[in-house]
């Protein structure tokens, strides 16, 4: 075999590429919509919705550039985060294979492991996202439809969601948790209209300054998270 | 036929996500020949790609069911590429929330979008808003990962993960409150907090732990991954229940409007 660069050097390259390309790609498919309905919404009109979510989510995308890196692996970072859904599915079906397949996260080893399962989990999600979409297609205007059986159930979709997703880390990370949602709540009282896009940079900057001043006080650390650790 | 779910859409968004898959094979025949070089046995290889399998299926069930969940405002296409590629659960909700809030939909994620440039414009935030990793990656992860991967192997604290917990608590946080003390818009049914939206909340709750503890007790972690989404499925459920169920006074009653 001809002498090649080292394979993690390789997966560098590829990784930019993908990163880049998914970007540009990406940025194609809201201008692809455009000019089919060949409607141009105004740049102020843009710009006052992001200017909500871009504070918390770009900051959110350093943490978590920052945190999985070293986790995932070189393929299975970019991968991740070309495909999203890492906290929820990407991160724990990457660290579930490695430990299945009994190799370590920073060995050259767990990066392949952990590149097969993160790319075999996007293809799945994307194949059973598709088919629940092409499934779903006609059926959904007769659930969503106001005065239809099932139409409470999509009402109410939002506190089922985040309910259902926030239990284990409200039990696990009770300590954390109480503040943010206390003071969100009291929030919402004095001004019950506040915008989510409003309340969301607050809850998180709330909880990460209750948990940094927790952490530095020793309520919550090293042996407290341990016996609650996934 | 209504312009959200029409076949051009449905066409964009197909080859946008044959572009990630071809991306993801593109890497599996990577790794998976690497892996054979470094003598990874065949059984160890395919071991993993039936256990990714078997372990995404459970999210990916709870990924589409937000889909579903957004398609009611947005249609299926929007929400469906946008988990597809960089998305996540939890952000396309408060990405599309905020850009409605942005041009005073009224009603948010509860009411559908029947206004084409309101419906460009959610498109715009919810890229635009998830785009930045893809920006930061091709610069930081070679030197992070060279730099942390051995400090982080190294380092005792869990500072980073009590942090990354921490924010994440605080994102669902804000949606947690708002179905405990939020207001809605009077003339909208489901918007505000009420009877409604704290049953489902608690029931989900209840549900998820119930399970969990099922799950721990029995160590059957095969079944760890269902929690999620039967809980969340279960608690829309008991909405519907208790919609029929209750008097109508106290099954619309929101409190805060």
């Amino acid at each position: 075999m001809k002498k090649q660069r080292p394979y993690l050097d390789r997966v560098h390259t590829w990784g930019r590429i993908s990163s880049l390309t998914t970007l540009c790609v990406m940025l194609m498919f809201p201008a692809a919509i455009c000019l089919y309905l060949n409607v141009w919404p105004s740049f102020h009109d843009v710009f006052s919705g992001l200017i909500k979510i871009i504070p918390l989510f770009w900051t959110t995308a350093v943490i978590e550039v920052v945190s999985y890196t070293p986790v995932l692996g070189a393929g299975g970072t970019y991968l991740s985060f070309v495909t999203g859904n890492i906290t929820n599915l990407k991160l724990p079906c990457g660290l579930n294979a490695m430990e299945s397949a009994n190799v370590k996260a920073n060995s050259e080893e767990g990066e392949v492991v952990s590149t097969i399962a993160i790319a075999t989990s996007a293809i799945t999600t994307t194949l059973i996202l598709a088919v629940g979409v092409l499934l779903f297609s006609p059926v959904l205007p007769h659930i969503t439809a106001e005065g239809s059986l099932f139409a409470p159930a999509f009402q109410q979709v939002v506190p089922a969601l985040f309910g259902a997703l926030g239990a284990g880390y409200f039990i696990k990370h009770w300590r954390i948790s109480i503040l943010p949602i206390v003071v969100m709540v009291v929030v919402l009282v004095f001004s019950g209209g506040i915008p989510t896009g409003t309340l969301v940079p607050i809850g998180v900057v709330v909880s990460l300054l209750g948990a940094f001043g927790m952490f530095k006080l020793g309520w919550v650390g090293s042996k407290k998270t341990d016996a609650a650790a996934e | 036929m209504d312009f959200k779910n029409s076949l051009p859409m449905y066409l964009i968004g197909g080859a946008l996500i044959l572009f990630i898959i071809a991306q993801s094979l593109f890497f599996l025949i990577k790794a998976w020949k690497r892996g054979k070089e470094l003598g990874l046995s065949s059984a160890t290889l395919r071991s993993t790609v039936t256990t990714s399998v078997l372990f995404t299926i459970a999210p990916a069930i709870a990924i589409l069911t937000t889909v579903i969940s957004l398609a009611g405002a947005l249609g299926l296409v929007l929400p469906w590429v946008r988990l597809s590629v960089i998305g996540n659960l939890s952000y396309e909700t408060v990405a599309a929330t905020a850009a409605m809030e942005a041009l005073d939909h009224a009603g948010g994620m509860a009411v559908e979008v029947t206004d084409q440039t309101l419906f460009a414009t959610i498109a715009w935030v919810m890229t635009v808003g998830s785009i930045f990793p893809l920006l930061l990656l091709p610069i930081v992860a070679k030197p992070i990962q060279k730099k942390l991967n051995t400090a982080v192997a190294k380092s005792k604290s869990d500072l980073p993960d009590i942090l990354a917990a921490a924010a994440f608590i605080g994102l669902i946080g804000a949606f947690i409150a708002r179905a405990i003390a939020g207001s809605g818009k009077d003339e909208i049914i489901g918007d505000g907090a009420g009877v409604l939206s704290i049953i489902t909340l608690v029931s989900a709750i209840v549900i998820s732990l119930i399970l969990e503890t099922i799950c721990k007790k029995a160590k059957a972690k095969w079944m760890q991954p269902f929690v999620m989404p039967l809980s969340m499925f279960l608690a829309m459920g008991i909405a519907v229940v208790a919609f029929n169920l209750l008097p109508p006074e106290l099954a619309l009653l929101e409190w805060r409007g």
